[in-house]
């Protein structure tokens, strides 16, 4: 039978902290940058105009379609041979936000979908201009519609900060590899490290339902 | 520059990688979809015991990065088990856990998808639990389950590529060995053409899920379109964990 041994692992203690407080510094980060972006992204994949609709239409096919790691290598990896210096950080969290962009995007363009053709007819019968039209009337629905879906994207941008750590971004996994390398308690680290994963996943998801339970429920324009 | 030979070889070297990306990921997706089956009934059960299982089961897989999964069964297992697990299952059976938990939701949320009025309806014809699950429900709900299961298995490929980080030469890890082999270092061809390989795969399949997609909601629309949009399928992507 296999011996437990959790106070080999007390003085790694601190390390594994900043581990996680690094996971959830580059999740914050990539999560800032892709919500904007994302909402720019839709616009553009629902704007009349042709270009804009492609551009946009042919970034998302592209990132959802590669696996994040192989964004995170071409971008460390890569990059740096065109004379473009970047750091393990900077690739991590620029890697994580180009892949939850496309994610975004894709989820805002659903919410505007979703508004009734209705919603934009009256807006323009009150004389609103396209930009009003946006601003006040179909974009805060929109807000409502995708808040409760954005929740689940915060997981998975958390749940794919892991991959950082194959290009040296001291995250939480890779601290625990790290430890587990020079002592071998792999079973004990890996634990800690998907309780603590699963404990992050579950209180975003509680604090995100109770944060926009409301709108979730709120009746959309009818 | 390359002679034009090297590179003939690198491309086969690639898509050989192609091909075994390919079967780890069928293998996986196979596994995994039963298993999804599996949990995702047990989910739907009235028995609780059976519930609370599949749903801690569920919640704790979706909730693990597939990185931690992956890194658990292959150094932590062996050495709490005393058994020697190489890349190769290692890899198999972390994508087929991972899988099955997402499918399991894709499952449940197919069943819940069928009105109440369906399974009323086909009671007051007599019918006994098992039929209506298998001439009125099932029917129906695999309808609805394609798309978000394209989603789901668009997803595992694309996480078969960390099997490249645990030894496992499958795509991105044949791609990695031709960088490590310093022929193609001071270029960007071979990450690009190992992304572009991930590409086509996935883009096929995701359209494969619009297709039906269409189809589904072209048939069924009165009834679907609401229920598709409460099991969150939008354009062949599951969005799990959305609270109704």
């Amino acid at each position: 039978m296999y011996d437990l041994n959790l106070r080999v692992l007390v003085p790694y203690l601190p390390v594994l902290g900043w581990g996680a407080v690094r996971t959830l510094e580059i999740s914050v980060l990539a999560i800032l940058l892709s919500f904007p972006l994302g909402l720019a992204g839709a616009l553009m994949r629902v704007a009349d105009n042709r270009v804009a609709r492609a551009i946009a239409t042919g970034y998302v096919e592209t990132v959802r379609n590669i696996p994040l790691l192989v964004v995170l290598y071409i971008l460390f990896l890569v990059l740096p041979l065109y004379g473009i210096r970047i750091n393990s950080l900077t690739a991590g969290v620029l890697g994580l936000a180009i892949n939850s962009t496309a994610y975004t995007i894709e989820i805002v363009r659903a919410g505007f979908a979703a508004i009734p053709a209705g919603q934009y007819e009256a807006a323009r019968s009150l004389g609103l201009h396209r930009l009003q039209m946006l601003r006040l009337v179909i974009v805060p629905q929109v807000f409502r519609i995708v808040l409760p879906t954005l929740g689940n994207q915060i997981v998975s941008v958390v749940l794919g900060s892991a991959q950082a750590s194959i290009i040296g971004v001291g995250e939480l996994t890779y601290q625990t590899q790290s430890i587990g390398s020079s002592t071998f308690r792999y079973f004990e680290l890996f634990t800690i490290a998907a309780l603590f994963y699963i404990a992050c996943v579950q209180l975003i998801s509680l604090l995100w339902r109770l944060l926009t339970g409301r709108s979730a429920h709120a009746p959309l324009g009818t | 520059m390359l002679a034009s030979g090297h590179l003939a070889n690198y491309l086969l070297l690639l898509l050989k990688g192609l091909a075994i990306t390919l079967e780890l990921s069928l293998g996986s997706l196979v596994l995994g979809s039963l298993g999804g089956i599996v949990f995702g009934a047990m989910r739907s059960s009235s028995t609780r015991a059976l519930n609370t299982i599949a749903l801690v089961y569920i919640e704790a897989v979706r909730s693990i990065p597939f990185v931690i999964l992956l890194f658990f069964v292959f150094f932590a297992l062996p050495l709490a088990l005393d058994l020697d697990i190489p890349p190769y299952p290692a890899a198999i059976a972390a994508l087929s856990v991972h899988c099955s938990a997402y499918m399991a939701e894709v499952v449940r949320s197919g069943i819940e998808a069928i009105p109440k009025g369906q399974w009323e309806a086909a009671a007051s014809l007599g019918l006994p639990y098992y039929r209506i699950m298998r001439h009125i429900v099932l029917p129906q709900a695999l309808r609805v389950m394609i798309p978000p299961t394209i989603g789901v298995y668009v997803s595992t490929i694309k996480e078969s590529s960390l099997a490249s980080i645990i030894g496992f030469v499958e795509l991105l890890g044949q791609g990695m060995a031709i960088r490590e082999a310093n022929a193609l270092r001071g270029s960007a061809d071979v990450l690009v053409a190992v992304a572009f390989g991930y590409f086509v795969i996935c883009f096929s399949l995701s359209q494969v899920g619009r297709y039906f997609e269409h189809r589904t909601t072209r048939e069924l629309r009165p009834a679907t379109e609401p229920t598709m949009r409460a099991i969150g399928v939008v354009h062949g992507q599951l969005k799990p964990r959305a609270a109704p």
